[in-house]
């Protein structure tokens, strides 16, 4: 039987022994570890620890090093991700060091996706996401990014108080296949109507699907703008994008 | 040249990290009602607009601290201009 002390990692070893209090969640950590490369535990500290330049480089370090792509979701990044999700859930910490480990999980991801693209793996699509004109909260924007990301799509993030014209912008360069508005405030999110009523003048409209989500928005105010679909959260979000762009599952 | 992935097994990886991402989805909404999203564990503020709750920290280069005592829905302290 594996035990704590096996681990290579000390962050790691530390952060199972402070913070992981199930004993199947600490057996199954525990066991994943130590099978784990040193080099891999380290990619999942760094992650655990939200620091996407160290992320960056040890996994690219070990993907040049050969090995291979899965290993290293598997055993740095996935399994990092999973003490995470632990230490959320029992409020060790809060959504600003999740969206800092999912930061870090995209930057070794970044390593992975050509290795994914050559292997003839495309994401299910691409997303712009942004807060719209005059809106500066992003904590919802940030989760539907990262649950989006998660899922196998590519974002965009525009980042808060974006305007129709840079909507426009990003679609015209980036040729999505479907754009996101974010919007939190009731003050701002008649601007989602504005951004639509945009696209439609620019004749763009038909060239994206347009999904909109935020605490004051209702399907009814979606519906009555125009919008191709409503997230109520981050979760209908993923759902939303994938039957807008008619996902099924791989493999 | 790096070893090619089988997509059913990257499927599966996806699958795995949806499964974290979605309790962590649970998680959120059961802490939006009772702490603001964007403070952080150390009780920063990492908004990027003004909040009535934010105070300023005895060092300047630090996240301004959060006054915010979540006993009331915080979000009426947000400000909108």
């Amino acid at each position: 039987m594996p035990e704590l002390t096996d681990i290579a990692n000390e962050f790691i070893r530390g952060e199972i022994e402070e913070f992981i209090e199930r004993p199947e969640e600490r057996d199954r950590l525990i066991g994943l570890f130590v099978a784990a490369k040193p080099d891999q535990q380290d990619i999942a500290a760094a992650l655990v620890d939200g620091d996407d330049d160290v992320v960056d480089r040890l996994t690219q370090a070990a993907l040049g090093g050969g090995t291979p792509a899965l290993e290293v979701m598997d055993d740095g990044l996935i399994a990092g991700m999973a003490i995470v999700g632990v230490k959320f859930r029992e409020n060790f910490i809060y959504v600003p060091e999740v969206l800092a480990c999912a930061r870090a999980m995209k930057a070794g991801m970044a390593h992975i996706e050509p290795i994914l693209s050559a292997s003839g793996i495309e994401p299910y699509g691409t997303v712009v996401m942004g807060t719209v004109k005059g809106d500066l909260h992003d904590i919802g924007k940030n989760l539907c990014i990262m649950m989006l990301r998660g899922s196998g799509f590519e974002v965009i993030d525009l980042g808060v108080d974006t305007s129709a014209d840079d909507f426009i912008d990003a679609v015209e360069e980036h040729k999505p296949s479907v754009l996101g508005m974010s919007a939190l405030l009731t003050t701002t999110m008649p601007n989602m109507g504005k951004t639509i009523d945009a696209f439609i003048d620019a004749d763009l409209r038909d060239v994206v699907k347009i999904m909109v989500g935020g605490a004051p928005v209702t399907q009814e105010f979606a519906d009555d703008m125009g919008a191709d679909g409503y997230g109520k959260d981050a979760m209908a979000c993923v759902a939303l994008a994938k039957e807008l762009i008619g996902v099924t599952a791989r493999g | 040249m790096a070893e090619p992935i089988d997509p059913a097994a990257y499927q599966q990886r996806l699958d795995r990290i949806g499964e974290i991402f979605d309790s962590m989805m649970t998680t959120v909404a059961d802490l939006t009602g009772r702490r603001c999203p964007y403070k952080n564990r150390f009780d920063r503020c990492t908004a990027q607009f003004g909040c009535r709750n934010q105070r300023k920290p005895e060092d300047p280069s630090q996240l301004k601290v959060c006054g915010g005592d979540d006993k009331l829905d915080y979000r009426s302290a947000w400000e909108t201009t």
